[in-house]
């Protein structure tokens, strides 16, 4: 892909807590220094934002008029950064809802169209240095299931986790994924595709390990990141145990005319260096009565995605007529991404 | 797939190779670009400014499908014409009419009119299916039909003697717009999970009272060829979209190719 770096935004140095408390830090005298260099930016908007950004509560904490000064504050400084009207939303969970998702994974071409679609929606980092796409495509073998080779082998050769069969030989699919596949087409004769994102468990356990409390669940099931109190501990990445929050390394690279303006304060508003991301659930579409963009670009009609508390949701018909199954039950995490047959 | 790669050498040799073999893809989301919806030569969508700074869709720059809806309706008519018996009464419901893209040529209506109307080509009163002798240029994939696993042939879908429908069980005509219509009588289950929202692929909006494009069976299957090659997963095959970075420091993926241990029928011990 060839790199798209030079529309990166390098002029603006203090987008974030961490760096204003660096560059204060160069000062003997943290704060007065701070507000010194901050009083001296050329552009006086923009110095009073990332003051008044850097001493904002948390998010949750935030009264409604806190929570729109917040926002009109991003609004402003994302305009001038992209150089087109962006908008910050920030839409409360809908009353009687609660979101799932489920995916058929017997219909998964493992195009990768949705790990595309979602970076192109939800503003991630993209390029060599920094990418970050939130979903990812496991490419699965399948194995092989014979009676006669039940019969006539003695314990497994592989080690890979055997699933179907029985102990004795590895049959069914063999759970060793791969993420780098690169066929010409598929979907691939011997294959399965598993994508996984976010579960938005309804027992977090990146919400329970977060230190700052600045991920949290929404009353619709969403679990949400506050960026900007975000420590970057990593504390989350570690408990996930579905590989699903990334960390932005460095300084995220999203060009300007690649930018979608539509977004939503907990989701899909341009992150900064040093902050945990991942998938919101298209928190700034759904929450407007819209389908995510996985769940509209997928080109096999693989994803499904709705109001688990309607019993006339589609969601729900596919819980109650198709075989269906959550990633590691076991955990007791309860995600409320499902996986199903046909 | 190098030019994905961290190859920094390569880069720009990849880039040239990229502008000089793909001129439709190399430059991303430009408007007039054109792109596929589901099946690749099939229901293109042409990139346009719906308001400034958004497009009505955007087009991934490897594979040339869209990637993205800006505007999910555009193109569409209500469903309501479509007369099925689906509950979408609590919702607006939307498709895209098949007929403009199929007959973008007016093959169809010109053949229909001057030969296929009952009057000059006789009508076949045998139900045993022959070779078709013509039209191979027209229909290239009439001599692949993979469909019915050779138990059905041209005219137990199309018309007798209207070239510009599909046809029922008592011999009324259906409008290529519905094609579920004639899909539906063979897979019935199929049908019906359609219609509960179970299975195909739907558009817009997810909460009740909410717009919604449908999508009917012809847009992501090929009637004439539903098996699709190798794995017969009833879709096209079609090229991926590029695989994530490899971790930093890491140069290929054999990692995760390799097998722990190898399977009996390669190491050959019975
Ligand atoms: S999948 Fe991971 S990131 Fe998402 S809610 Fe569960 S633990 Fe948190
Ligand atoms: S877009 Fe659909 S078919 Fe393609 S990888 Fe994603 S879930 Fe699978």
């Amino acid at each position: 892909m060839p790199k798209q770096d030079s529309s990166k935004t390098k002029d603006n140095k203090l987008t974030s807590r961490r760096d204003f408390l660096r560059s204060a830090g160069n000062y003997t005298v943290a704060s007065l220094s701070g507000a010194a260099m901050l009083l001296s930016d050329p552009k006086p908007a923009k110095a009073n934002v990332t003051w008044e950004e850097h001493f904002q509560k948390n998010y949750r904490l935030m009264t409604d008029e806190e929570k729109q000064e917040a926002i009109e504050r991003l609004e402003t400084r994302y305009s001038e950064e992209y150089g087109k009207q962006v908008t910050v939303d920030g839409t409360p969970s809908i009353e009687g809802v609660l979101f799932g998702y489920a995916l058929n994974i017997q219909k998964c071409i493992g195009c990768r169209r949705c790990v595309k679609a979602c970076v192109a929606e939800n503003n991630q980092s993209r390029g060599d240095e920094q990418q970050i796409e939130w979903i990812r495509v496991l490419r699965m073998e399948k194995g092989k299931f014979s009676e006669a080779d039940r019969d006539q082998h003695g314990y497994p050769e592989s080690f890979g986790v055997q699933v179907g069969g029985n102990a004795y030989k590895p049959a069914g699919v063999v759970l060793e994924g791969q993420h780098y596949y690169e066929p010409e087409q598929v979907p691939e004769k011997d294959a399965f595709y598993f994508p996984m994102q976010c579960m938005q468990c309804e027992k977090p356990p990146c919400v329970k390990v977060c230190p700052v409390r600045t991920t949290y669940r929404d009353p619709d099931g969403i679990v949400v990141i506050d960026y900007n109190w975000c420590i970057g501990c990593r504390m989350c990445i570690g408990a996930c145990p579905y590989w699903a929050r990334r960390f932005n390394w460095g300084e995220p690279n999203l060009p300007k005319e690649e930018m979608n303006p539509v977004t939503h304060y907990l989701g899909n508003r341009p992150r900064m260096k040093g902050v945990v991301e991942k998938c919101s659930f298209c928190v700034q579409r759904t929450r407007k009565g819209r389908w995510t963009a996985c769940v509209e670009v997928c080109p096999v009609g693989a994803r499904k995605f709705g109001n688990l508390l309607d019993p006339n949701s589609e969601i729900r018909k596919v819980l109650a007529k198709k075989k269906v199954f959550r990633l590691r039950a076991d955990l007791n995490t309860y995600p409320k991404f499902f996986y199903y047959m046909d | 797939m190098t030019c994905y790669r961290n190859h920094q050498t390569l880069f720009g040799l990849c880039l040239l190779l990229f502008l000089f073999t793909s001129p439709l893809l190399a430059t991303e989301n430009q408007t007039d670009q054109e792109c596929f919806e589901s099946r690749d030569g099939m229901s293109q969508v042409r990139v346009r400014e719906i308001s400034p700074g958004l497009v009505n869709v955007k087009c991934s720059s490897t594979t040339g499908g869209v990637l993205w809806w800006g505007d999910p309706f555009a193109g569409t008519i209500p469903m309501g014409d479509m007369d099925i018996e689906a509950d979408y009464s609590n919702e607006e419901a939307v498709v895209k009419p098949r007929e403009p893209e199929l007959d973008k040529n007016k093959m169809l209506t010109i053949c229909s009119m001057a030969c296929h109307d009952g009057n000059y080509v006789p009508i076949p009163h045998s139900k045993t299916p022959r070779p078709l002798k013509m039209h191979l240029d027209t229909v290239p994939d009439a001599m692949n039909l993979k469909h019915g696993k050779g138990n059905i042939w041209c005219l137990d879908c199309h018309h007798l003697v209207e070239r510009t429908k599909l046809i029922d069980n008592f011999g009324y005509s259906i409008s290529f717009n519905q094609p579920q219509k004639l899909c539906g009588k063979c897979h019935g289950q199929v049908y019906r999970a359609w219609r509960d929202g179970l299975h195909g692929k739907r558009i817009g909006m997810w909460d009740k009272g909410g717009k919604k494009r449908w999508w009917v069976c012809t847009e992501c299957h090929n009637p004439h060829d539903v098996e699709q090659k190798e794995r017969n997963s009833g879709f096209a095959q079609l090229r991926p979209e590029p695989a994530p970075n490899l971790p930093k420091g890491m140069v290929n993926a054999d990692h995760e190719r390799m097998h722990h241990g190898a399977h009996p029928d390669e190491t050959g011990h019975e």
